[in-house]
């Protein structure tokens, strides 16, 4: 979920409204761009909202959010239009090499512009968060900013070898090579990665081959730079979608232009294949889209009309053009890159009407209510053990492989591991279940003894047929720990367990080498095993810090399962 | 007067005994009592005056496994030293290790002690010694005396030994514990009452199945007990609190007409992603956001070949839903990858594509989820997500604020709601549930919405399906009366026995 910083008084001179300065009303009112205040820096005059929109690039600026609350708030309403002013005359020629490195890239000219540094701050804030959200860390899409005025058009996007080109990168005085700026420059060390594996790193040159960035990475310092002198702004976005590209420069463009800014544009020549294609940039596009009131309706369980859904949609900062009685046609704004399907109007016409506004309604359906019979046997098991005075608990099903072998004095076997952990101790989970419990007991030997303990879990091991190559079982363990534990004790626990049941239970002698020798049986009903039954080896009690001995029992609930829908 | 019960008459003879004045350790070994009975005992004896309980703090000073090695062979710098001497005062340093056979991590250790003390320092390759050392330092004293006795009292210590001690621990040769150490004495009063000869009461203590069945009972008299006394402690076994509050939850869903359903930990990005209608290149896809499994990668997705083309197409340019689709090329293999589950919705999905799935239907879940975060007080790693679904003809976004509203009154017990726009990549229109509890406030409760057309036609549902989460950890920690999550996997058993019904 993007989080963006606004400076509150800016954005209050964007609305051209005075707000009350209660975070709660503040609240109400971002409810219909789905934000919420996250924080508020008085000092600073700095608010923090969260928008939980990841679809809808164009909030994520203080001008967006303005143009859009400028609608809910009755402001303004309809689809505020943006047009290009005119031709600017540049051509940027772009590079066949670039096909497989960095295909695209789009160019718009924004004059006539007066720059504060509160607006030039929000520039910088809008480009941080499109590179990294809708641009995917820049691999997608970057934006880059210069100053028009130090600039001799033509543009050249193309290649360069990585020791072949020097410039001062943004922040620095001296030059540096491409190569040089993927080891020292900090944005080097961040985005290299997007780059290095070609032999031919981007660049943007001017006529004079002046370098004006090395895409995705960095601006130079000479022509890069925005101040509040700055009156004629070149935008440039590079990428490897060209829809994106396009969408992406809209999205500053129209901040721009928001703030006074004239926008101009360039053609972009491309020599992809065997065709030569130009195409003029910005691309700002009112796309349409048909609703049926019906479904509008049918969806919300509303009776609202066909001119009710109009406004709505006006509010909302939609066009609308009749069609029919029940049909309208939708002009949908160029930055509303998330109307995908015409559910997503009915969405904009529910927050328009105000979701508080819409009665709930409670029918009853002929559905019958049910847990699993496996949660029904799972219930019953646990309240046997309940009964038998064992309290339950509950452990996590990541773990590490020291906890599941090693300290269970058992050879590693194939397990689940995960390849991204996040910690070193929760690496893969659990192939059984005895390993929490003996956990659970070394962590509570301050506290009272006896300690009585049973959880009922899942357990998941591979298995090479199944479609998750996975098996999961649901086991039950319990452990009992005090200074005379043993055997016989745990095993009445497990007969009177399987009795409630109404399983008949034998144990074998088996060998198990977390059990100790002579005190360890398997458990089996109608010769299917189903777990394992013992006094915990002194080795594993030494492993695990315990001081008193264990008798445990592990049985698998899944089998039970099966065996009691055979009975 | 005169008359005791059986313990109390024997604890206050042991006490004559043992000369008036013992601790409750002595007093347990000469009568054979448990320390809670005798303990009990004492209480009596002292309510009436008979005894005094006195309470003294101690600390109990024992040895570590290592300390042990060292109060048998010497302390690293002794060994060191010593060999030194030997060799006349100035000798190679590696010659010094290899003679006194010291291992290579100890040698830090003794050379930091040896120029601390004063005794030794290394310079240029060479051990040359300052002084002659005292025979036995008061560390060393006290470390040989403990590797006898294994355990001493430090208030018995003299200062210097005090000192010795402080400095052990800080070695971590030994450690300190407080414990409370509670004497027992006779007061005058008591003595009287042995001179005067302590009678066994006739009054009978344990009514036992001989005194009922002969009839003893009818002449005996039964002694008045003081139901007042404190006993022993009794842990019943119970629910984990956590997962007894999933219980009620579970109850209610069924009253409302819910089923229980099913899935799969280890899932397929298929089911948690793809069939969401989620790109394949959204950042919930990324190592930061979902779990992989190490190997193997993939699982196999040969029995949904049907479904997966339709969601294929609807990703790449929205198949016959009447959605523009992401506009990309869709990698089946990419579905495969195989992670832990990240939400409960995934589940959802296999609910709506398995057979037995009846509409209208109503199904949820309590769903074990994982997602790569740093555990602390706001969140866990792995959780549970509580979902679920409604399938019928004629359901709306109406019926959506109508289960949320059931909701926030069935389960959290909510006093009034509130609803707000939301997000989630499959469903539109989505709404948050936020509910009024009193003395609570505002809570953010849920997210639901009703499935995308892009997310149900693939699947091949063709009613509107509405899915609902209810943020189930929050409610919890709001009925537990707790602030920290982490207390859902709680290690703490103390805390699982004392916490009472929430």
């Amino acid at each position: 979920m993007p989080t963006i910083e606004i400076e509150y008084e800016d954005f209050e001179r964007l609305l051209d409204v005075k707000l009350e300065k209660d975070m709660e009303k503040l609240d109400e009112i971002l409810a219909f761009v789905k934000g919420e205040v996250k924080a508020f820096n008085e000092k600073e005059g700095i608010l923090t909202v969260e928008i939980k929109d990841t679809n809808r690039p164009d909030l994520w600026n203080v001008e967006g959010l303005a143009r859009t609350l400028r609608g809910f708030l009755g402001l303004e309403k309809g689809l505020k239009k943006y047009n290009v002013a005119g031709n600017s005359n540049v051509e940027v020629q772009v590079d066949k090499r670039l096909w497989k490195i960095r295909p695209y890239i789009a160019c718009a000219v924004i004059r006539d512009l007066k720059l504060s540094d509160t607006i030039i701050r929000g520039i910088m804030r809008l480009q941080d968060k499109l590179d990294q959200t809708y641009g995917r860390n820049r691999r997608r899409t970057s934006i880059g900013l210069y100053n028009f005025n130090l600039i001799a058009p033509p543009l050249h996007y193309t290649v360069t070898k990585p020791t072949e080109t020097n410039f001062a990168p943004l922040g620095f005085e001296q030059e540096m090579t491409l190569k040089e700026i993927l080891e020292k420059h900090p944005k080097g060390l961040e985005y290299g990665s997007i780059v290095r594996r070609f032999d031919m790193y981007p660049i943007l040159l001017d006529s004079k081959k002046n370098v004006l960035s090395f895409p995705p990475i960095i601006n130079s310092n000479d022509l890069g730079k925005i101040t509040t002198e700055t009156r004629n702004v070149l935008v440039e976005v590079t990428g490897t979608v060209l829809e994106t590209v396009l969408n992406t420069l809209n999205m500053v463009v129209f901040s721009l232009v928001d703030r006074g800014g004239k926008p101009y544009s360039t053609t972009i020549k491309y020599a992809y294949g065997t065709k030569k294609e130009n195409i003029v940039t910005p691309a700002i596009k009112t796309s349409t889209m048909h609703l049926d009131i019906k479904y509008v309706n049918q969806v919300l369980g509303l009776k609202l009309t066909t001119k009710q859904v109009a406004e709505l949609l006006k509010k909302a900062r939609f066009d609308t053009e009749k069609r029919s009685n029940d049909s309208l046609l939708v002009c949908i704004p160029p930055y509303r890159i998330d109307i995908m399907h015409p559910i997503d109007l009915v969405e904009d016409v529910a927050i328009a009407y105000d979701y508080n506004n819409i009665q709930p309604l409670w029918r009853r359906l002929p559905t019958t209510g049910a847990i699993t019979p496996q949660t029904e046997l799972h219930d019953f098991a646990r309240e046997i053990m309940i009964g038998m005075e064992f309290q339950e608990i509950l452990t996590c099903t990541l773990t590490n492989k020291q906890s599941l072998f090693s300290k269970m004095n058992l050879k590693p076997e194939k397990i689940v591991e995960i390849a991204n952990p996040k910690v070193q101790t929760l690496t893969c989970l659990r192939s059984w279940l005895l390993p929490s419990l003996m956990e659970f007991l070394s962590n509570n030997q301050h506290v009272e003894y006896p300690q009585k303990i049973f959880e009922l879990g899942i357990v998941v091991v591979p298995d090479k047929r199944a479609e998750t190559r996975t098996c999961e079982e649901q086991k039950l363990a319990a452990v009992i720990t005090h200074a005379i534990a043993g055997f016989t004790e745990i095993k009445s626990v497990l007969d009177a367990f399987l009795a409630a049941l109404n399983l008949k239970g034998q144990i074998e002698e088996t060998v198990h080498p977390s059990f100790i020798d002579g005190r360890v049986g398997k458990i089996k009903i109608d010769k299917m095993d189903i777990g394992v039954i013992g006094e915990i080896h002194p080795k594993i009690l030494e492993a695990w810090n315990l001081e008193k001995p264990v008798a445990a029992f592990e049985v698998n609930m899944s089998k039970i399962f099966r065996l009691s829908k055979l009975s | 007067m005169g008359e005791l019960r059986p313990h109390e008459r024997k604890t206050l003879l042991v006490l004559k005994e043992l000369g008036g004045k013992a601790n409750v350790n002595q007093l347990t070994t000469k009568s054979g009592l448990s320390e809670a009975a005798l303990m009990r005992a004492a209480l009596v004896l002292q309510d009436q005056k008979l005894v005094e309980i006195r309470e003294r703090k101690q600390t109990i000073l024992t040895i570590t496994q290592e300390g042990k090695i060292y109060a048998k062979k010497g302390l690293p710098e002794r060994q060191l030293i010593n060999v030194l001497l030997e060799l006349k005062s100035e000798a190679p340093l590696k010659k010094v290790i290899k003679k006194a056979g010291l291992r290579e991590n100890l040698v830090p250790i003794a050379l930091g002690w040896l120029r601390r003390k004063g005794w030794a320092k290394p310079e240029k390759g060479y051990l040359k010694i300052l002084k002659t050392p005292e025979k036995e330092g008061s560390d060393e004293k006290l470390l040989k005396l403990l590797g006898k006795k294994l355990s001493v009292i430090i208030e018995n210590l003299d200062p210097e030994m005090k000192k010795a001690a402080e400095l052990l621990k800080r070695r971590k040769l030994v450690e300190m514990n407080r414990k409370t150490v509670r004497t027992l004495e006779i007061t005058r009063k008591g003595l009287n009452l042995i001179k005067r000869g302590v009678h066994a009461a006739t009054e009978i203590s344990q009514l036992t199945p001989e005194i009922i069945v002969s009839g003893k009972w009818r002449k005996a008299k039964l002694r008045k007990y003081n139901i007042k006394a404190p006993v022993a402690k009794t842990w019943p076994g119970k629910k984990h609190p956590y997962l007894r509050f999933i219980d009620e939850v579970k109850r209610k869903l069924v009253a409302l007409g819910f089923k229980e359903m099913y899935g799969p930990l280890v899932e397929l990005s298929f089911f948690n992603f793809d069939a969401l209608f989620m790109p394949q290149d959204h950042p919930a896809r990324e190592i930061f956001g979902i779990y992989f499994v190490k190997s193997p990668k993939h699982g196999n997705l040969s029995r949904y070949k049907k479904v997966v083309t339709k969601v294929k197409e609807t990703h790449e340019n929205g198949w016959k839903t009447g959605s523009k689709g992401w506009g990309y090329k869709y990698s089946v293999r990419e579905a495969s990858r195989l992670i832990l589950r990240g939400h409960g919705t995934a589940l959802s999905v296999r609910t709506l594509i398995s057979k037995d799935l009846e509409i209208p239907g109503k199904y949820f879940s309590i769903a074990r989820c994982y997602r790569p975060e740093v555990v602390d007080k706001t969140h866990l790693t792995e959780f549970n997500q509580v979902e679920g679904i409604v399938v019928d003809e004629n359901i709306t976004l109406r019926d959506l604020l109508g289960v949320l509203e059931k909701f926030a009154i069935e389960i959290a017990e909510a006093d009034k709601v509130k609803f707000r726009p939301d997000y989630f990549p499959f469903t539109e229109p989505s709404v948050e549930l936020s509910a009024y509890k009193e003395g609570y406030g505002w809570i953010e409760f849920g997210g639901s919405g009703i499935f995308r057309p892009e997310v149900t036609l693939p699947l091949g549902i063709k009613v509107p399906v509405i899915a609902w989460g209810l943020g189930i950890d929050r409610l919890f920690m709001m009925r537990a009366g707790i602030d920290d999550i982490r207390y859902v996997f709680t290690q703490d058993l103390d805390w699982i026995r004392r916490k009472g019904r929430i």
